[in-house]
């Protein structure tokens, strides 16, 4: 035991424990996802959902994987080899990569004697939130190569309608981000949620209200979930991307989906809810070292990612999805400006050194949504429908004229 | 003619400003999908549990009806074949071996798989020998054991004709020319 | 030409027709029964009656008669007025249509002419949709009349067509009508049956399901029959036919009208002499001598592997020692395809007519006629195109020679490399012909079924039966009559005129009238083909 503890102060070993664990873990978490996504699914629709393989149906995950990889793989003729097995598998490695870097208990104490040996974090780079911006960057390349590769041009339509998308959501996401490296001047993600805690610190989300709610809107896009899974709507496209996919390859890219979704869930709360700290809970302050705080830690963070998780399935289960439209002008002419305004106003603040400052953050928020409101009730852009502004059409200048 | 007085325009609704900001509804919605997840659930647990049929126009499997004398009522006239808008039904119709009786069916196939279960055949049939029946949980193995032949389809009725009684069991069929008996005649002088 | 006027709208129409005639040809639905253009007129059944203008007796004027007049029995004169639109023509109309249908069993889902009947069609658009008749329906008994034909007697309205048939086409007399009045029926005389070879007719005049074919005999409805128009191949006469099928299965053949040629008939042989389209043990591959082996070749290289072998032999031993057997079952666009082939690789290629069967004597109808007055004939030729391969090898000319002169070359050695077409239904192959052929280097046999030859020959190729090709066929007086494709080749088979279009340097898909434009360039004779008339839809 003691041997053990002596091995593990190495930040290195602890590291490569902690990743297995947390691999073992998130894939786990992934199979039971698709589970209670279906349970949850099911209990919105006035259903029972999956119920028949072990108690409550909790066997179902392994049945649904028996059956993934028991399957007929099938590798259509005229699809691109090389890049038809890559897609997978770089869908599901993009998604599990930035699980390198959440920080999910903070500083330990492993020996109890009072000197701090190992962070609870695989990985701790500086540009921590650069290098969460680049795995992000390529998760677009799953959906787009897998849809690529493919060969079949409703695969390919749908890939496209995927890499516009994130790109268009990623803008406004970078944008938030670096309103929160503002406020704390920090890019390392344990210092960012570091920041959060202790005497008059709070969440970010207190300060920064509105860019929570764009942080969140651009999550659902950026992992393809409703309202935003352009890229596999069955009803125009057959399938979506992974069309020609069967088997463990598409039960691949299932995974990758729920491995995104988690690590998403991970950031927005280091970024904006604290990570794994809890106001006024001793052992949940970065002062508490011990072992058992730092397994309560992991299981709050664990439990906040649970939440989201719930979130993402009952917004999934509520909203039908956007058109492509509505989605794109949502991101440039909605999301985009918005954000660029709070740019705006927390450099302000910057220079004025009230970042921290409860009342001008909220302040400035309340006086954003006010202009929003405003701006939106008057501009009698419909919402739905063809986009006022595009020129008449020849044939349709009778009709608008009446 | 659509006139022009009847035409009415309808433009879309001007949206308050909550509205457009969608979150409202989509607020409204959540609540509703939350309410849901904890009501009572309506789910019937097929195999253990099973639902209440109208067993008077359910479309399920079919059969082939036996008359009387428990032989196969169908006449071969094929117009099931031809109204069939799934091309399931196969017969091959020969000389009956039955004194009252002119044509009948040596081969009656219907592909319960590629069968769409509109009923239609059933409509079609001037002697009531081709029936839909409530029995909707049919399995096989293979493709070919859902051909069912006619053995199986009077099998069928044997199994259902006392859930849903023949409709019409006066009619008999089409007897063989010259050997007809009275009350065929009537029933056909009824019509035409 | 006459001119009549039909509902107040003026016709032309041929001079001696009956007004009922001329009012069909001219597109009038008019009914009828009893009248059909080929046999005597009765006016029995008189649904054709039609109001018409006579000269008053006295008078002289023109006027409205008071009764109606029946418009079969009435020649067309010039000036003349009729109306087939008025409500006395109507009346009559509903009125013969309820009592044909008086003691009619309505078994129409059992009957096999439900879809073609003229019960159902004529009842349908001109009867009434109920019947007053409450007394017990007259039962008339089914009859089997003959060997391949079924009388049901209570589905017969007594328009008298079979029985006039049998007396003025067929001349045999079997048919009569016993009883009279309401009691009337048609039956055969005790002890003779309806066998004559033209018996088959009896079941194409009759307008309803009283005749019925026993070879049909519920086999299929007629509306899922397909047809293909096509030319019979059963003797040098060269009926039109119609080829009815369904599920690529030839399921009956009908005779299409064909003035001057087959009329409106067809004989028993030909209409029931399709039957070796279906056998299983016709040839459907191709088959090639490699070595001691027997393979299949791919169609796709068909063409290379004849054209090499051909050539070999046109090398060691000289074109002249090529000859090519074309036979009478062949379309003219198929033998002048191969001809082309084989005279494009050896110029000096023998051109051999082929085998014609001849059977019996000609048979002349009515029975007992001499050959001038028939009204139909069956040939004792019994291939349909005897003349149209002899066109094909009079026109490349050079070496030609029929089949005894090529049976006596190829006993004496004259051939190393030959291309035999044989199509035949039966056994066809003389001895000799197979001994001799048996030496010689390269034996191409295209035939449909095996024989002696097929054993020693290089390479075997299928022959397709009429109905799975087109093209034309000459008959004995030189006509020439396309028909058409009815049915698609057995598996494995391809077309004749497709693979010898193939062979022949074309491209593309084959078709007889492409062929036909073609030879029409060198052949005068294919300039102008003789297609029968279309009948109107509702002539029977």
């Amino acid at each position: 035991m003691d041997w053990l503890i002596e091995q593990l102060k190495d930040q290195l070993v602890f590291s490569v424990v902690l990743s297995l664990v947390v691999f073992a873990a998130i894939m786990t978490a992934v199979a039971y996802c698709i589970y209670f996504e279906r349970k949850i699914s099911a209990w919105m629709q006035d259903r029972v959902g999956p119920n028949r393989v072990g108690p409550l149906g909790l066997l179902q995950p392994m049945a649904d994987g028996a059956k993934f990889l028991l399957k007929e793989d099938i590798i259509p003729a005229f699809v691109d080899k090389p890049l038809f097995v890559l897609a997978p598998a770089f869908a599901l490695i993009m998604g599990l990569a930035g699980f390198a870097i959440l920080p999910w208990g903070g500083m330990v104490d492993l020996d109890g004697d009072g000197v701090v040996d190992v962070m609870c974090q695989v990985a701790d780079p500086g540009v921590g939130l650069l290098y969460l911006l680049a795995v992000g960057g390529m998760a677009v390349y799953g959906v787009v190569v897998g849809g690529w590769a493919n060969n079949n041009k409703f695969a390919f339509l749908a890939a496209m309608r995927a890499t516009a998308q994130m790109l268009s959501y990623e803008i406004p996401m970078a944008l938030v981000i670096l309103l929160v490296v503002m406020t704390t001047g920090q890019l390392g993600l344990d210092d960012i949620a570091r920041s959060q805690m202790g005497e008059g610190n709070l969440w970010h989300v207190c300060h920064h209200p509105v860019a929570f709610f764009i942080m969140l809107v651009t999550l659902f896009a950026e992992t393809n979930r409703t309202p935003f899974d352009m890229a596999e709507a069955e009803q125009e496209l057959i399938g979506g991307y992974h069309t020609e996919y069967s088997a463990l390859k598409f039960g691949l890219f299932f995974l990758g989906e729920y491995a995104h979704m988690i690590i998403g869930s991970g950031f927005v709360i280091v970024l904006f809810l604290g990570g794994w700290h809890l106001p006024w809970v001793s052992f949940l302050q970065p002062e508490a070292t011990s072992v058992w705080a730092m397994l309560a830690k992991m299981s709050v963070f664990a439990t906040k990612i649970a939440a989201f998780l719930f979130l993402f399935m009952w917004v999934r289960w509520t909203l039908p999805r956007f058109r492509f439209d509505q989605l794109m002008r949502l991101s440039w002419k909605g999301l985009l400006p918005v954000c660029l305004m709070l740019f705006a106003y927390v450099t302000v603040l910057l220079y004025l050194g009230r970042q921290t400052d409860l009342m001008w953050t909220l302040g400035g928020n309340g006086v954003l949504i006010l202009l929003v409101l405003i701006v939106a009730g008057t501009m009698g852009v419909p919402v739905s429908g063809r986009q006022g502004n595009l020129s008449t059409l020849p044939w349709e200048g009778a009709v608008r004229a009446r | 003619m659509i006139e022009e007085k009847d035409i009415i325009n309808v433009d879309e609704p001007e949206l308050t400003a909550g509205e457009r900001l969608y979150l409202p509804q989509i607020a409204g919605g959540m609540r509703t999908t939350l309410r849901h997840m904890f009501k009572k659930k309506i789910t019937v647990q097929y195999p253990e549990q099973k639902r209440e049929l109208r067993t008077e126009n359910y479309r399920g499997v079919h059969r082939l009806n036996r008359d009387e004398q428990g032989r196969v009522a169908c006449v071969a006239c094929f117009m099931c074949q031809t109204a069939c808008p799934a091309h399931c039904i196969h017969i091959v119709g020969a000389e009956s071996p039955w004194e009252d009786r002119e044509k009948y069916p040596v081969q009656f196939d219907i592909d319960e798989l590629r069968c769409i279960y509109c009923g239609m055949c059933e409509e079609a049939c001037p002697v009531d020998a081709i029936e839909l029946t409530p029995e909707y949980d049919l399995v096989g193995r293979t493709r070919e054991e859902m051909i069912f032949d006619k053995e199986k389809l009077l099998m069928v009725f044997d199994r259902t004709k006392e859930t849903k009684p023949r409709k019409n069991p006066k009619i008999t069929g089409y007897s063989g020319t010259g050997c007809a008996d009275e009350h065929t005649v009537t029933e056909r002088g009824e019509a035409h | 030409m006459a001119k009549i006027t039909i509902d107040n709208q003026e016709i032309e129409c041929r001079d001696g027709i009956p007004v009922l005639q001329a009012a069909l040809e001219a597109g009038w639905d008019v009914p009828h029964y009893c009248y059909h253009p080929g046999l005597s007129v009765v006016a029995s059944c008189r649904l054709c009656l039609m109001e018409m203008q006579l000269p008053h007796p006295k008078t002289r004027e023109m006027g409205w008669a008071p009764k109606l007049f029946p418009s079969c029995q009435t020649p067309v004169k010039d000036g003349m007025v009729v109306r087939f639109d008025s409500g006395a023509v109507e009346q009559n109309q509903k009125a013969c249509m309820e009592y044909f249908l008086l003691n009619h069993p309505l078994d129409c889902p059992v009957c096999d002419q439900a879809g073609e009947c003229h019960l159902q069609d004529y009842s349908y658009k001109f009867g009434e949709s109920e019947s007053r008749m409450h007394d017990q329906k007259q039962v008339n008994p089914k009859k089997d009349i003959g060997p391949q034909t079924l009388l049901y007697s209570d589905r017969c309205v007594m328009c008298t067509r079979c029985v006039r048939f049998a007396e003025e086409v067929s001349g045999t007399e079997e048919l009569c009508i016993v009883n009279r009045g309401g009691r009337a029926e048609i039956d055969i005389f005790p002890g003779i049956p309806l066998d004559n070879p033209m018996q088959g007719n009896v079941v194409d005049v009759c307008p309803v399901g009283a005749l019925l074919d026993k070879d049909f005999l519920f086999k299929k409805r007629v509306w899922f029959l397909e047809s293909g128009d096509s030319v019979c191949p059963g003797c040098s006469t060269g009926c039109a036919i119609r080829v009815d099928q369904s599920d690529n299965r030839v399921q009956r053949l009908k005779p299409r009208y064909n003035p001057g040629v087959n009329e409106w008939w067809m004989c028993d042989e030909g209409r029931f002499g399709w039957k070796y389209v279906h056998d299983v043990e016709r040839v459907t591959r191709p088959r090639l001598r490699r070595g001691a082996e027997m393979e299949t070749p791919a169609w796709e290289s068909l063409g290379e592997i004849v054209r090499y072998r051909f050539e070999q032999q046109v090398d060691r031993h000289g074109a002249a020692k090529v000859a090519v057997l074309l036979s009478p079952m062949m379309a003219c666009e198929e033998a002048w395809l191969l001809a082309k082939f084989v005279r494009e690789l050896a110029p000096d290629a023998t051109i051999a007519t082929g085998f014609v069967p001849m059977v019996g004597e000609e048979r002349c109808f009515p029975v007992g006629c001499n050959a001038d007055d028939a009204k139909f004939v069956i040939r004792r030729e019994k291939c349909p195109n005897g003349r149209g391969v002899e066109l094909v090898a009079e026109h490349f000319g050079g070496s030609t020679c029929d089949f005894d002169g090529f049976v006596t070359k190829a006993g004496e050695g004259a051939f190393e490399a030959v291309w035999v077409v044989g199509g035949y239904s039966e056994e066809w192959v003389p001895k000799a012909l197979a001994t001799s052929l048996a030496k010689i280097e390269m034996l191409v046999v295209q035939d449909m079924f095996e024989s002696a030859l097929t054993g020693e020959a290089e390479l075997v190729l299928p022959a397709c039966a009429w109905v799975e090709r087109d093209g034309s066929f000459v008959n004995h007086a030189g006509l020439i009559q396309p028909f058409e494709r009815a049915i698609n080749v057995p598996d494995g088979a391809r077309r004749d005129g497709q693979y010898l279009f193939g062979l022949a340097g074309f491209e593309g898909l084959y078709s007889g009238a492409r062929v036909r434009a073609l030879m029409a360039e060198e052949m005068d004779a294919f300039r102008e083909i003789a297609e029968a008339p279309r009948q109107p839809a509702h002539q029977h």
